[in-house]
C-alpha cells in the first residue's frame, strides 16, 4: 500500500519540478562495419544503426506514458568514428558524418555522438583525417556531436592534439558564422573521457562496451533545489551537512527513477543496461538550473566567494546519494554548469559575477568542465588550446574527467549574446583575460608527461 | 473449520481491537486477518477468524454485540463463503491520481469508467476538503489492469472522463513510486 505523500510528493516532482530523464542513450558499436572500401563501412554503419535504433523511440515513448515520467531526449552514440573508420580520408569522413546525420533522422533521434577520436598519446591517420573534417562535418549535419579527447592521468596531455583542436574549434566556428558558431556547441575536447557517457556532445561508445547498451542520463536541479526550498522553510537552521543529507536523499531518488526507466527501456529493445549518469543537468528554463541551486544554499549568484565551496558540496552529496541508488553508475555524473544552457548561469556570466578564471576553478570539483562557454570570435587558435590545456590539467592531475565546449562566436565580441536556439540555450559572451597571450607556450607542442601517482598534494 | 467476516464501524478511540479481539479470543475464534481504517472521527475494521466447531455464528453474534455495545460500536458478521470467489486475471499494477474541485459524483464517475474496463481496485483513498488545495482534493486508487485490456484505450477513456469531471488525472506504473520512496 502506498502512502499518500508517497503518491502526491512523486507528482509534484514530475510536474512542477522538471523530474525527468535528460537522455536515454542507446550504444551502437560500428566495430564490425569496418572496411577498406569506405562506402561499405558506411552502408553497413547505416543498416546496423537502422536495425539496433529503429525502435528506440517508440520504446522510449512508450515507457515514458507507461511510468508518467517523460524522457526528454533520445540519442545514439556510436564507436569512435576515427577507430571504425580509420581508412577514410578526410573527405571521406566528412561522407561518414552525413550518414550518420541522415540515420539519426531516419530513427527520429537529436544528436548521435561519436564522430570522435581518442589522441591522449598521439595520432593515427584516422584520427588525424576525423579532426580535418570536423569542421566541415559539424557545419554540414544537423545532429551529429564530436568528442575528441586529448588528455588522461596515464597518458599526460597531447599538446599537439591541444592546439590541433584550438584551430580546429576556430574553424568549425567559422563554418558555421551564420548561426553563432553552433558547430562549436557540438563539439567537445576532454581529458579522461569515461566509455559510456549518454550526454551530449561528449557521448561515444567505448571500445570496451557491449555491441549495443542502453545508457540513461538523470536529471534533477529542479528537484534539489525545491527540496532544499521546502526543507529551509520547515527548518531554517538547518547547517550544510544537513542540506548535503536533503541533497543525497533527493539525487537517490533522481537516480532511482533514472535506472528504472533505462532498465525498462533496455528490456524493450532486447539490449544490456550499461550505466546511469549522475549529472544535474540543467536546461534553459525556469526552475530547471544549477545556478538557482546556489541561491537556495544562500549565495546572490554561481560565481560569487563560496560557489567553488557549495559546488564540491552539492556535486559530491549527488554522487552519493546516486551511488546508494544504482550499482551501475557511470558517464560524468556530477553537476553540469553549462554557460549557456542554464538560464541562471548565463546570467550570472552576464553580468559579471561569473568569470572564465571562476568557472574554470568550479570544474575542479565537478564534472565536465568549461561548458558552452561563448568567447569573442577574435579569439585566437593558440589562446582557445590554451584555455584548453589548463581545462585538460585540472582534469589529469585530478584524475578526473574534464572537458572544453568553447565556442568562439564570429563577428561577435565580449559582452554581445550569442543565440544558439533549444537545449543549448543563449549566452553573454565572457572576456578572456590575457587573450592572445599564450602563443608561445601552446606552440612548443609534445606532450605534458602523465603525473606521478603519489606525493597527493 | 468455517470462517466469519466481523466488521466494526464507530467512533475511533483506544481500546476497539482490543476489544474485539478479546471477545473473538474469548469465544475460541483465531484471527487470521484484520485491516483497519480511521476516515475523519470514525473507525472501521474488519476482521476474518476461524470459528470453532461448537459455535454457530449468530452466537458469535450476539456475544460481539454485548462486549461492544457499551462502546457504541456496530458489528456485522457473515459468514465467509468458498464459493463464487472472482478469480483474478493476471494483471498489472497501476496507480490513478486525481486531483480537483469536489462535486458531487468524481468517485462514481471514475469508478463506473474501472468497472467497465475490468479494472480491479486494490487500496483506494479519496480526500474532498472543499477548496482549492488539491492535495485536500485528492482520489489515489491503487488499481490491477488485467493484461488482456487495451493500455492505451483505457488511457484515453480515462483521461477523458477525468475531463469531464473537471479532474486532472494521471496513471502510473506502481513501480515507480516504489522506485522514488523505497529502499
Amino acid at each position: 500500500m502506498l502512502t499518500h505523500h508517497e503518491v502526491l510528493s512523486t507528482l509534484e516532482m514530475l510536474r512542477n519540478e522538471h523530474l525527468d530523464v535528460r537522455t536515454v542513450t542507446l550504444g551502437i558499436s560500428l566495430l564490425d562495419c569496418a572496411s577498406d572500401e569506405p562506402a561499405r563501412f558506411i552502408d553497413r554503419a547505416i543498416s546496423k544503426i537502422g536495425a539496433v535504433g529503429h525502435n528506440l523511440v517508440k520504446v522510449c515513448d512508450e515507457v515514458a506514458i507507461r511510468y508518467g515520467i517523460p524522457i526528454v531526449n533520445k540519442r545514439i552514440a556510436v564507436s569512435p568514428i576515427a577507430v571504425a573508420a580509420c581508412s577514410c580520408g578526410p573527405a571521406r569522413m566528412v561522407e561518414v558524418a552525413r550518414a550518420l546525420d541522415r540515420a539519426a533522422n531516419e530513427v527520429g533521434i537529436d544528436f548521435i555522438g561519436g564522430f570522435s577520436a581518442l589522441v591522449e598519446k598521439g595520432f593515427t591517420k584516422g584520427d588525424l583525417a576525423l579532426i580535418e573534417a570536423i569542421p566541415e562535418a559539424l557545419a554540414a549535419t544537423e545532429h551529429v556531436c564530436s568528442s575528441i579527447n586529448v588528455a588522461s592521468t596515464r597518458a599526460g596531455i597531447n599538446m599537439d592534439a591541444v592546439y590541433l583542436m584550438g584551430k580546429t574549434i576556430s574553424r568549425a566556428a567559422e563554418l558555421t558564422r551564420d548561426r553563432d558558431g553552433i558547430g562549436c556547441a557540438k563539439l567537445c575536447v576532454f581529458a579522461n573521457i569515461p566509455q559510456d557517457i549518454p550526454f551530449m556532445a561528449g557521448a561515444f561508445l567505448g571500445v570496451g562496451e557491449p555491441d549495443s547498451v542502453i545508457n540513461v542520463g538523470v536529471s534533477g536541479p529542479g528537484v534539489v533545489k525545491k527540496a532544499l526550498e521546502r526543507a529551509r522553510e520547515v527548518n531554517p537552521g538547518l547547517d550544510l551537512g544537513q542540506i548535503s543529507e536533503i541533497i543525497k536523499h533527493t539525487a537517490f531518488k533522481v537516480t532511482k527513477v533514472g535506472e528504472l526507466i533505462g532498465r525498462r527501456v533496455a528490456d524493450g529493445l532486447g539490449v544490456p543496461f550499461g550505466v546511469a549518469d549522475l549529472s544535474l543537468a540543467p536546461t534553459p528554463n525556469v526552475g530547471d538550473s544549477v545556478g538557482e541551486i546556489f541561491q537556495s544554499l544562500g549565495l546572490a549568484s554561481i560565481g560569487v566567494p563560496g560557489s567553488t565551496a557549495a559546488l564540491a558540496l552539492l556535486n559530491d552529496a549527488v554522487k552519493k546519494g546516486g551511488a546508494f541508488a544504482s550499482s551501475y553508475v557511470g558517464g560524468l555524473s556530477g553537476a553540469f554548469i553549462p554557460v549557456s544552457e542554464d538560464l541562471n548561469i548565463a546570467e550570472a556570466a552576464r553580468c559579471g559575477l561569473l568569470s572564465l578564471e571562476k568557472l574554470e576553478a568550479l570544474t575542479s570539483v565537478c564534472s565536465v568542465g568549461l561548458d558552452m562557454v561563448a568567447l569573442a570570435g577574435d579569439t585566437s587558435a593558440e589562446t582557445l588550446a590554451a584555455i584548453i590545456a589548463d581545462e585538460m590539467a585540472i582534469g589529469v592531475i585530478n584524475k578526473k574527467t574534464t572537458a572544453a565546449r568553447l565556442i568562439p562566436v564570429p563577428g561577435k565580441k565580449a559582452g554581445d549574446k550569442a543565440r544558439f536556439g533549444g537545449l543549448l540555450g543563449e549566452a553573454t559572451i565572457i572576456p578572456v583575460r590575457g587573450t592572445g597571450s599564450s602563443a608561445g607556450f601552446i606552440s612548443l607542442g609534445g606532450r605534458i608527461p602523465a603525473p606521478i601517482h603519489s606525493l597527493n598534494n | 473449520m468455517s470462517k466469519v467476516i466481523v466488521s466494526v464501524v464507530g467512533h475511533d478511540r483506544p481500546g476497539i481491537i482490543a476489544a474485539v479481539s478479546r471477545a473473538l479470543f474469548l469465544n475460541g475464534c483465531n484471527i487470521e486477518d484484520i485491516s483497519q481504517s480511521i476516515l475523519q472521527t470514525e473507525f472501521a475494521g474488519v476482521f476474518i477468524a476461524s470459528l470453532p466447531k461448537s459455535l454457530k455464528i449468530f452466537e458469535l453474534n450476539s456475544r460481539l454485540l454485548e462486549a461492544l455495545d457499551s462502546m457504541g460500536l456496530s458489528v456485522s458478521l457473515r459468514e465467509m463463503e468458498t464459493s463464487g470467489i472472482w478469480g483474478a486475471p493476471p494483471s498489472e499494477p497501476f496507480v490513478i491520481t486525481t486531483m480537483g474541485p469536489d462535486r458531487p459524483g468524481l468517485v462514481a464517475g471514475i469508478t463506473e469508467l474501472l468497472a467497465r474496463f475490468g479494472v480491479n481496485i486494490s487500496n483506494l483513498k479519496a480526500v474532498f476538503r472543499g477548496g482549492d488545495n488539491p492535495h485536500e482534493n485528492t482520489m489515489i486508487y491503487e488499481v490491477d489492469i488485467p493484461v488482456a485490456v487495451d493500455q492505451n484505450c483505457f488511457r484515453e477513456a480515462l483521461y477523458k472522463r477525468g475531463g469531464e469531471l473537471g479532474l486532472d488525472v494521471s496513471l502510473q506504473h506502481r513501480e515507480i513510486f516504489e522506485a522514488i520512496h523505497r529502499v
